[in-house]
C-alpha cells in the first residue's frame, strides 16, 4: 500500500514540526484550561518530557501499552460497578495526569487546612455545635441533614483527628484557580484505584516513570497505616479488619485490594459480632477481638440496633461499642453530614469560626434554596446551574440545568419550592482539559482530580496526585465513575528521583507473619473457599463426563439402546439435574421423548442458568464464591477465574454453533481452565487454612461424583458389549481408560475397572486416594474442642477411607443372573455418598458461620424516606 | 405528687432467640418539673451488657444486650418520681402570651436565644412526620396571625379530639398520618403525630412527648393495675415563653399526671425499644402493661 495512514501522517507531520506541539489535531478548547499545552498549543514545560517520549512511540506502540493497560487491569480482577449497569474492567487511560511539583506544593497547604478544618467541623457538629450557637450556620443545615446521625452525637474521638481519610475533588477553572466541587469524608473511595493506576502505569511505563522523577505514593499508605494501627487503644499488636459491603458493592475491587495492600483482614458485618461489649471477628479458630474497624460501608448502614434497621450490611450492637471506646471506626460514624454541599457555601465563615483562618482553597460557588435570597437567585438562574441534592443517595444524580427543556426546568422550580431544604445549585465550572490517548490519537477530555488526605500523629498529609478522572467526550460536563468516566494516574513531579519507600518501612509494627493471619480468615472465607473447590470439581466432572456423551453419541452406531439409556439416565444421576432422563415411577413417558431426541436436554444440562447441578449455575457459583475470596487468590489465579468467566459467557452460544458438528469442542476450553485453576491451586497457593478448605472441598466432591458415576454406570447389569459402553463412560470420564487398556489389554470388565477406580492407590482419581488425601487435610485442621476421642468429622473421614479400602471386587460383584444391578456395589456407593453428604454438614456446622436471620424488634418503615 | 411507676414489656418469641441488642426508652427522664429517683430495671433473661446513658435529646437511655437463648424476654422498670404541678395550668390566662405572628417571627432573626435555634429542629419534618399542604390546611383554621398562639394551639387540640376517635384497632406504631386524616381515627401517638404535623406544617416548633398518665379510678372502686398503657401528646414552642404540653386524646393541658418518659422529634426518636434480634422467627408477641399509682405518704 502507497498511502500512509492517517496517523502516521500526523507523526510524520508533528516530527517535522518538532516537539512543541502535542499534535496537530489536538487543539485546546476556547475557554478552558489546557492542563498540557499553551494557548498557542505549545506544550507547558512540565508536560514536555512525558509527551515527547509518548510521541516517540509509533501508534502501534502506544496500541500496545494500551491494550497491555486492559490486560494488567482485567488480569488484577480491577472493577468498577456503577449504579446502573453489571461489573466492567476499571477504566485507565495510557496518558497520565502530569502536574508541576511546585505548583502542587502551592496547592498542598489549602488541602491539608480543609482536611483540619473539616476534621474541626465534625468535631463541633457532634460536640459543642459552636456554629450553630453563635450563628456561623443555620441550625437547619445540620438538622435537616439525614447525615446527622443523632445516636453518634457526644461521642468521644479517640484522637485529635476523629477524620481519618478525607477525599476532596478537585477542578481546575479557566483561569488557572484550582476549586474543590466536593468532599468525600464516609468512605472515600479512591485511593485504592489511584495505588492501582499507579502499579499498572509502572508496569507499563517502567522507564518513562523512573525518568519523569514522579512522586511515589507509598508513604501516603505507610502513613494510613500507622494511624489505624495507633488508634487500638491496646498496646499490643492491633487486629484491623477493612469492612465491606461485600463483593455486590461497586467498589469491591478497592476494599479487597486495599485489604491486601495494608494486611488486613477484609470482612463483612456478619463476619464480626458484637458479645460481651467487644466486637470479634468470627474466624476459623473461634473469634478474635477486633480493635479497629476500617469501613467502606456507609454510615447508615453500619448498625442496624441503631441506626438504619433493616440493614444486614453492619453489626448490631457495634456503635455501643465505639461509644465505650472498645473498638474504633474509621472514618467515625456520622460524618457522612460532612459531605453535605451545603457547608460550601458557609466555608469560609465556618473556617474564620473554627480555625481563625481564611480558606485557602476555594470551593465552588453554591447556593442553597432554604436560603430565600439564594432560592430566588437560583430559580431565575436554573439553566446556569448545576443543581445537586444535599444528601447524596444511589438514585439522585446532580442535574445540569443547561440539559433541561422548559417542561423540565418547571419541574425542577417547583420541587426546588416544595423542598427547598435539600437542594443546593452550584456554578458550573468549566474543567481543565488534559490529553487522552483515546482511538488511537491524542484528544482533549475535562479532568477532576479526587485528592486525598490522611490523619498522621499531629497533622494531615496530602497523597501526591490522587484518583484523576476524564470525562467520556470532549465536552463531557459531569465526570464521576457513576458516569463512566475514565481514570488516570496522576503524576507530581519532583526535582530529584524519588527514593522507593516500602509500606512494610516502619519498624516499631511487627507485622502478622502469613502463618497467624491465615488462621485469622474469617469463617466465611473458608466457607467460601470449600464451596470454590467443591463448585469447580462439580463443574469439571459434569464437563468430562458431558464432553464423553458427546463422543459416545456421535458413535450412536456402537451403543445399544440400553446401554443408550444407562448413560443418559447417568447423566441425570450424576449431575443431579433430575427429572430429566430419570423421571420418577409412574412418569416415564417424559423421558421417553428426551430419550428419542437429547439434545435440547443435553444443552438445557450446560447452559441453563438456574438449574442446580448444572454446568453454567455450578461455574456461576464457583465465581461468587471466587469473588468472596478475592483477597486469597493470586494474580495467576485471578486471570484464570477471568478466562472462566468470559468462556461461561459465551458458552451458550458456542455449544449451539457446535452442536451439529463436535459439541464436546466447545466445552474444551472450559475443562483446561478449570485444570488450570486446580494446577495453580496445587502449586501456588499458601499451604493455609484457605488451602486446607479449597483441598477438603476439592476431594470430597471428587469423591462424591466417582461414588455417582460407579453407582449408575458400573451397578446396573448389562450384556457384556453393553457393559463395555458404560465402563468407556466412567473411564473417560476419570480419564483413565488408557491406564485400563495399557494394564488389562483385555476387553473392559467391572471387577478390573474397580480395582482401578476404588483401590488401586496409584492412581490419584481413585476413591482410595481421594479419601486418603480427605482423611490428611482433616486430620490437620485445628480441633475446635480438645478431645481424647476422635472428632465426628475425622471419624466420619476415617471410616469412608476404611469402608473403601476394605472392599472385595470380586465378592462386589456378585449377582445372579436375574438380578439388574449388582446390589452389593449400589448399596456401598449409596452408602459412601451419604458418609460424604453427613461429612460435608458436619465440617459446615463446626467451621463455618451460622449467621442467623435478624428481625428487627420494631419494624420501622419510615427509614426508607430518609 | 408522687407517683410509683412499674412499667412491664414482655415479648414472646415463635422460635429460640439466640441472643438481642437493644435500645431502650423506658427510664423516665428529669424534667424541670420532674424528679426522678434512681429507677430499677430487671431484665430477664440476665443481659450480659447493659449500660446507661443520656441521648441527644437528654433522654434516658438503657443499652442491653443477651446472649443466652431464650424464647421470652421480660424488661421490668419500677419509678418513683415527684411532680410538681405544671405552671402552663392557666385555664382562661392562655391568652395572655405571644401571638401567632409573634412565635412565627420570633423563631428566626438575629438575637434568637439559643433555646429558639435548638427549637427549630422541631420545626422541621421528621422521620415519621412529614409536613405537607394537607396537614396545614387541616388545622389553618385554628390558627390567625393576632390569635394568642397557646389558645389557637389548643383549638387545634380541641378540634382532633372532637373531630378523630380514638380506636385502638385501626393502627399500628406507624400508621401514616394521611391515613390517620383519612380515617380520622387512631391513638394516642397517632394525634400527637398529627398535632405535630399540623404545628410544623404550619411553621411551628412541637416536639413528641412519651410517657404516662394516671388513670384514676370510677368512684368506690380499686383501680385496675395494668390497665394503663404507654402515652404520648405533644409540647409546642414560643419563643421567650418555653415549651407547653397539650394532650390530643385527652382535650387538655397536662398538669400532674403526666409523667414523662422522653421527648424528640417523634416516635421513631423514643421509641421504647429497638434493636436486632438473632432467631426468633417472624412471629412475635408483645404485651406491655403499665401501672401509674399515686403514692401517698
Amino acid at each position: 500500500m502507497s498511502f500512509p495512514s492517517n496517523q502516521s501522517q500526523q507523526a510524520q507531520q508533528s516530527q517535522q514540526s518538532g516537539m512543541a506541539k502535542l499534535s496537530d489535531n489536538y487543539q485546546p478548547l476556547d475557554n478552558t484550561y489546557d492542563e498540557a499545552s499553551l494557548p498557542s498549543g505549545e506544550i507547558r514545560d512540565h508536560w514536555r518530557f512525558v509527551l515527547d517520549n509518548l510521541k516517540a512511540l509509533d501508534t502501534d506502540s502506544l496500541a500496545d501499552r494500551e491494550s497491555k493497560t486492559q490486560r494488567i487491569l482485567r488480569d488484577d480482577g480491577a472493577t468498577y460497578k456503577s449504579y446502573t449497569e453489571r461489573e466492567r474492567t476499571w477504566q485507565l487511560d495510557t496518558v497520565p495526569l502530569v502536574i508541576d511539583g511546585e505548583q502542587w506544593a502551592s496547592i498542598e497547604p489549602g488541602i491539608l487546612q480543609r482536611s483540619e478544618l473539616f476534621n474541626r467541623l465534625f468535631n463541633d457538629i457532634y460536640g459543642p455545635q459552636e456554629l450553630i450557637r453563635e450563628g456561623v450556620i443555620p441550625p437547619e443545615v445540620i438538622f435537616s441533614h439525614p447525615g446527622f446521625l443523632r445516636p453518634c452525637f457526644g461521642i468521644k474521638p479517640p484522637s485529635e483527628h476523629a477524620l481519618i481519610l478525607h477525599g476532596i475533588d478537585m477542578v481546575r477553572t479557566a483561569d488557572d484557580h484550582i476549586c474543590v466541587i466536593g468532599d468525600r469524608t464516609q468512605a472515600p473511595t479512591g485511593a485504592g484505584y489511584a495505588l492501582e493506576n499507579r502499579t499498572v502505569m509502572t508496569r507499563v511505563f517502567p522507564s518513562l516513570f523512573r525518568q519523569a522523577q514522579v512522586k511515589r505514593l507509598a508513604a501516603f499508605f505507610q502513613t494510613l497505616r500507622v494511624k489505624l494501627n495507633s488508634l487500638s487503644v491496646d498496646d499490643k499488636l492491633p487486629n484491623i479488619v477493612v469492612l465491606t459491603p461485600g463483593s455486590r458493592s461497586e467498589s469491591y475491587f478497592e476494599h479487597a485490594y486495599l485489604a491486601n495492600y495494608l494486611g488486613y483482614s477484609l470482612v463483612q458485618g456478619r463476619d464480626l459480632t458484637v458479645r460481651n461489649g467487644q466486637v470479634w471477628m468470627k474466624s476459623l479458630s473461634g473469634l478474635s477481638r477486633v480493635d479497629v474497624i476500617f469501613r467502606r460501608v456507609d454510615d447508615f448502614y453500619c448498625d442496624p440496633a441503631e441506626l438504619k434497621s433493616d440493614s444486614y450490611l453492619g453489626v448490631p450492637g457495634l456503635l455501643e461499642v465505639i461509644r465505650t471506646g472498645k473498638v474504633v471506626i474509621a472514618n467515625p460514624l456520622g460524618s457522612g453530614i460532612l459531605e453535605s454541599p451545603v457547608f460550601l457555601k458557609y466555608l469560609p465563615a465556618i473556617s474564620q469560626a473554627l480555625l481563625g483562618e481564611k480558606l485557602l482553597l476555594p470551593s465552588v460557588k453554591t447556593w442553597w434554596a432554604n436560603d430565600p435570597e439564594d432560592q430566588a437567585y437560583m430559580l431565575d438562574n436554573l439553566s446556569k446551574l448545576i443543581i445537586k441534592p444535599v444528601y447524596r443517595q444511589q438514585n439522585q444524580q446532580s442535574i445540569l440545568g443547561s440539559q433541561l427543556n422548559d417542561e423540565e426546568l418547571k419541574d425542577l422550580r417547583k420541587i426546588i419550592r416544595q423542598k427547598p431544604l435539600k437542594y443546593v445549585a452550584q456554578e458550573y465550572i468549566a474543567h481543565s482539559h488534559s490529553p487522552s490517548w483515546q482511538q488511537q490519537k491524542f484528544s482533549s477530555r475535562p479532568t477532576v482530580l479526587r485528592s486525598f488526605t490522611v490523619a498522621g500523629e499531629s497533622h494531615y498529609s496530602v497523597m501526591p496526585g490522587g484518583l484523576t478522572r476524564i470525562g467520556k467526550t470532549a465536552d463531557d460536563r459531569l465526570v464521576s465513575s457513576q458516569h463512566l468516566a475514565l481514570s488516570k494516574d496522576t503524576w507530581v513531579l519532583g526535582k530529584e528521583p524519588q527514593r522507593h519507600v516500602s509500606l512494610w518501612a516502619d519498624k516499631t509494627q511487627q507485622l502478622l507473619i502469613d502463618s497467624e493471619q491465615e488462621q485469622n480468615l474469617p469463617s466465611r472465607v473458608v466457607e467460601n473457599m470449600f464451596w470454590l473447590g467443591r463448585y469447580a470439581i462439580r463443574a469439571e466432572y459434569a464437563l468430562r463426563l458431558l464432553r464423553t456423551v458427546f463422543l459416545q453419541l456421535n458413535d450412536a452406531d456402537q451403543l445399544s439402546d440400553e446401554s443408550y439409556r444407562t448413560i443418559l439416565v447417568a447423566v441425570t444421576s450424576v449431575t443431579e439435574t433430575f427429572p430429566g432422563f430419570a423421571p420418577r415411577e409412574g412418569k416415564e413417558n417424559t423421558a421417553t421423548i428426551l430419550f428419542e431426541n437429547p439434545e435440547a436436554e443435553l444443552i438445557s444440562i450446560i447452559t441453563d442458568l438456574d438449574r442446580t447441578g448444572g454446568i453454567v449455575y455450578s461455574l456461576n457459583e464457583m465465581l461468587n464464591c471466587a469473588d468472596e475470596v478475592k483477597v486469597l487468590l493470586s494474580a495467576d489465579t485471578q486471570r484464570v477465574i477471568n478466562d472462566i468467566r468470559d468462556n461461561v459467557g459465551t458458552l451458550e452460544h458456542t455449544i449451539k454453533t457446535d452442536f451439529a458438528s463436535a459439541p464436546e469442542e466447545a466445552l474444551d476450553p472450559l475443562v483446561t481452565s478449570l485444570l488450570a485453576l486446580s494446577g495453580l491451586i496445587n502449586e501456588s497457593m499458601i499451604r493455609g487454612f484457605g488451602w486446607r478448605f479449597i483441598e477438603i472441598g476439592r476431594d470430597l466432591e471428587r469423591a462424591y461424583q466417582t461414588t455417582s458415576l460407579i453407582k449408575s454406570l458400573m451397578s446396573p447389569v448389562l450384556n457384556e458389549y453393553d457393559e463395555d459402553a458404560t465402563l468407556e463412560t466412567v473411564l473417560l470420564t476419570l480419564e483413565t481408560l488408557v491406564t485400563y487398556r495399557r494394564r488389562y489389554r483385555a476387553r473392559t470388565d467391572v471387577i478390573n475397572a474397580l480395582e482401578l477406580t476404588v483401590l488401586d492407590n496409584s492412581n490419584p482419581r481413585s476413591l482410595n486416594s481421594l479419601l486418603s488425601s480427605l482423611k490428611q487435610h482433616i486430620d490437620a485442621v485445628p480441633a475446635r474442642q480438645y478431645s481424647r476421642s476422635l472428632t465426628l468429622e475425622k471419624r466420619l473421614s476415617l471410616e469412608l477411607l476404611n469402608k473403601i479400602q476394605l472392599i472385595q471386587p470380586v465378592a462386589l460383584c456378585k449377582h445372579s443372573k436375574t438380578d439388574k444391578r449388582r446390589e452389593k456395589l449400589f448399596l456401598l456407593m449409596k452408602e459412601s455418598q451419604g458418609l460424604l453428604n453427613q461429612l460435608s454438614v458436619v465440617l459446615s456446622d463446626i467451621y463455618f458461620d451460622h449467621t442467623e436471620v435478624q428481625h428487627q424488634v420494631m419494624a420501622a418503615s419510615w427509614e426508607d424516606e430518609l | 405528687m408522687k407517683y410509683r411507676v412499674r412499667h412491664l414489656t414482655e415479648y414472646e418469641y415463635g422460635s429460640k432467640v439466640n441472643s438481642c441488642y437493644n435500645r431502650a426508652h423506658i427510664l423516665p427522664r428529669e424534667t424541670l418539673i420532674q424528679v426522678v429517683d434512681t429507677p430499677r430495671v430487671v431484665i430477664y433473661p440476665t443481659p450480659i451488657t447493659g449500660s446507661r446513658r443520656i441521648d441527644y435529646f437528654g433522654n434516658r437511655v438503657y443499652h442491653f444486650s443477651i446472649q443466652e437463648p431464650h424464647t421470652s424476654l421480660t424488661i421490668d422498670v419500677s419509678t418513683e418520681i415527684t411532680i410538681r404541678p405544671r405552671a402552663n395550668d392557666f385555664g382562661e390566662q392562655l391568652a395572655y402570651g405571644n401571638t401567632c405572628e409573634q412565635v412565627s417571627q420570633g423563631l428566626y432573626g438575629v438575637g434568637c436565644s439559643i433555646e429558639t435555634i435548638y427549637a427549630r429542629e422541631f420545626l422541621l419534618s421528621s422521620p415519621m412526620i412529614r409536613k405537607s399542604e394537607r396537614l396545614q390546611s387541616f388545622a389553618a383554621s385554628c390558627f390567625s396571625e393576632d390569635k394568642p398562639f397557646l389558645t389557637a394551639v389548643m383549638d387545634l387540640t380541641h378540634k382532633i379530639f372532637d373531630e378523630f376517635d380514638f380506636d385502638p384497632a385501626v393502627t399500628s406504631v406507624a400508621t401514616p398520618l394521611d391515613e390517620v386524616l383519612t380515617h380520622k381515627r387512631g391513638v394516642c401517638q397517632d394525634f400527637a403525630h398529627l398535632a405535630i404535623g399540623c404545628l410544623r406544617s404550619l411553621g411551628y416548633a412541637a416536639r413528641y412527648v412519651s410517657g404516662y398518665l394516671e388513670t384514676l379510678p370510677p368512684p368506690g372502686q380499686q383501680r385496675m393495675v395494668g390497665a394503663d398503657a404507654s402515652h404520648a401528646w405533644f409540647s409546642v414552642y414560643s419563643p421567650g415563653e418555653g415549651w407547653f404540653e397539650f394532650d390530643p386524646t385527652n382535650n387538655s393541658m397536662p398538669t400532674f399526671q403526666h409523667i414523662v418518659t422522653a421527648w424528640g422529634r417523634d416516635y421513631s426518636d423514643v421509641s421504647p425499644l429497638r434493636g436486632v434480634v438473632f432467631g426468633g422467627g417472624s412471629h412475635q408477641q408483645l404485651n406491655v402493661s403499665v401501672d401509674v399509682e399515686r403514692h401517698h405518704d
